[in-house]
């Protein structure tokens, strides 16, 4: 079966969505995991956009953003940001979100904001590589039940810390995320180009569970800025089915996960 | 009743100043922005602004490139699927512009403190993470002190981040359908139009398309922002181009990366600038240069049918001008 690592994620991320759960997907890569799952696996899933863009399914291609028309010609309601990322996200109503990340760490804190080569002290800077900031991710990753959180793995994006926290995983780890009033619990996953890191029930660092079947757990610890441990079940990663790529390829017009190899 | 419709030009001069706290309006990367409001800011060279953005549009992208914003409060500064604002990127990494972080919900949450007139805004988000403990206006701070400090939660006992209101001095806001006296009916996710526009202190609508307040009697329950809180109209169509404005016309997509790769040098944007910015007289010099071809393409996007209803309620270019109050 040919795919690329790109679609081996998507699917990847798409089968942690669960039929009849209330769904949020961030621009780009999440959108394309998420309405995979909804074609294939969760026809009962229901999703919205940041902006309040409810019940819809894309039209003519990968919307380029949570408002485009691509998303908004089959609609049932169009609300807004407080609506949506406030009163059904921040609330605690809602079930899972998909992300994605420029950077993570261990405790799957995600920074999307910026890139400080020499890293950032107590004094603030201006980053070396200005990223596209928070967005709806801060509150996604605050506010939903489970948060899944999707990016290459490259030793550069998978830090011991973040220079940032743009959006809160489970900060210094164990209890500390408790310390604030968020309504959500934190990243259940982290879904990558080589496997699926979960965190540990005690520490929430995160852990190796899964790996794709064209890597292993050496090369992809080797893609890791800390020292990454296995998971009592970890196990190879199912490839992809004939209906899952199918379904995925579909959603998928424009062809945007074939592009890169594997 | 005295039309509140203006000409861009006139409603600019009004309604700003240099170093305005100035929010736009929807703010989104890729639809609503009140953008040709922009241009204009632009064209009668307004300097200093500190710009309130919920999002980054090619608006902000524009007066970030050409130096007219100082300070800016965002809380997504990138173009969706657009890539990194590059006019942005270079105006912060150059440290020229400061730019504020915040999320998109914190953003609406600010607004609506300022609607309530609520000397604060509890929030569930936005705590734990930089966007609370860092600040770009207050470099020296860590944690900083007054961008979200905790208070405790009376009931819960947790503490909670307090967000400070947000009351624009203008906001400028883009909406596909107003009438004369500035009711307004937006199609597509309104995203934080209602509470800006109850928070800002002036209110100018940049509106796609005016119709007769006929119109707005038929569908009341559709008009989320009332003329009572507006202090002008201006009838520009193609307003928020290249982005798109559902039901009216599709974003354009070469002319999105066109105009981010110029923001990207001074030399690309003082061209853009002269060609984009200046090269226009009035409305009709602006649809040239879109293009009659791209034009009638945009139009047929997929969200067309979104308009009809209303149809039949549009004014045409001569009793929009016999409504529009003279400079």
């Amino acid at each position: 079966m040919e795919y690329t690592s790109q679609e081996m994620m998507a699917i990847a991320a798409g089968r942690e969505i669960r039929d009849g759960e209330l769904a949020i997907f961030g621009v780009g890569l999440p959108m394309l995991a998420g309405f995979f799952a909804l074609a294939h696996h969760a026809p009962r899933a229901r999703a919205m956009t940041e902006g309040g863009v409810y019940g819809s399914t894309p039209i003519g291609g990968l919307p380029w953003g949570i408002e485009c028309n691509r998303i908004s010609a089959n609609a049932v309601s169009f609300t807004g940001a407080l609506d949506a990322l406030g009163c059904l996200v921040g609330s605690g109503r809602w079930d899972v979100g998909i992300i994605g990340a420029a950077q993570v760490d261990r405790y799957g804190n995600v920074n999307t904001t910026g890139i400080w080569r020499a890293g950032l002290d107590q004094h603030y800077v201006v980053p070396d590589v200005r990223l596209t900031g928070s967005g709806g991710a801060n509150d996604i990753a605050s506010g939903a039940k489970r948060v899944i959180v999707m990016l290459a793995h490259e030793r550069k994006r998978f830090a011991a810390r973040v220079d940032y926290v743009s959006s809160p995983g489970f900060l210094e780890g164990g209890k500390a995320r408790w310390r604030y009033p968020f309504a959500g619990g934190g990243p259940s996953a982290i879904v990558t180009t080589l496997g699926i890191l979960r965190p540990d029930a005690r520490t929430r660092e995160f852990v190796l569970y899964g790996y794709y079947p064209f890597t292993d757990i050496e090369a992809i610890r080797g893609q890791t800025g800390w020292e990454l441990k296995a998971a009592p079940e970890l196990a190879p990663v199912p490839e992809p089915s004939a209906e899952e790529l199918d379904a995925l390829r579909r959603v998928d017009v424009t062809g945007m996960l074939r592009k890169g190899s594997r | 009743m005295e039309s509140k419709l203006l000409p861009l030009p006139e409603a600019v001069r009004r309604h700003t100043r240099d170093g305005m706290l100035y929010a736009s309006g929807a703010a989104l990367p890729i639809g609503s922005d009140s953008i040709v409001f922009g241009r204009e800011l632009v064209r009668q060279r307004r300097r200093d602004l500190h710009l309130v953005s919920h999002c980054c549009s090619q608006q902000l992208n524009l007066l970030a490139a050409t130096g007219a914003a100082q300070r800016v409060e965002c809380g997504f500064s990138a173009l969706e699927g657009f890539g990194f604002a590059k006019g942005l990127r270079r105006a912060v990494e150059s440290g020229q512009m400061l730019l504020e972080d915040w999320s998109n919900l914190s953003m609406s949450l600010r607004y609506l403190g300022g609607a309530l007139g609520w000397p604060f805004v509890p929030a569930t988000t936005n705590v734990g993470s930089d966007l609370q403990h860092r600040s770009a206006f207050a470099p020296d701070e860590y944690p900083a002190r007054r961008k979200i400090p905790e208070v405790t939660d009376p009931f819960g006992g947790k503490p909670v981040g307090a967000l400070p209101p947000f009351k624009p001095e203008l906001a400028a806001i883009h909406v596909t359908l107003a009438d004369s006296q500035g009711n307004a009916i937006m199609l597509g996710t309104e995203w934080s139009r209602w509470e800006l526009s109850r928070a800002a202190q002036q209110v100018v609508l940049v509106a796609d398309h005016i119709v007769h307040t006929d119109c707005m009697q038929q569908f009341p329950n559709l008009v989320r922002i009332p003329g009572l809180i507006v202090d002008a109209v201006v009838h520009w169509p193609f307003a928020a181009w290249p982005q798109g404005s559902p039901g009216a016309y599709d974003l354009d997509e070469k002319h999105m990366r066109e105009m981010n790769e110029a923001l990207a040098s001074e030399a690309g944007t003082h061209a853009y600038v002269e060609r984009y910015v200046l090269g226009y007289r009035d409305i009709d010099d602006y649809l040239d240069l879109i293009g009659a071809e791209t034009r009638e393409r945009l139009e047929h996007g997929p969200t067309r049918f979104l308009l009809d209803p209303f149809r039949r309620w549009l004014l045409g270019r001569d009793a929009i001008a016999e409504l529009t109050q003279a400079a």
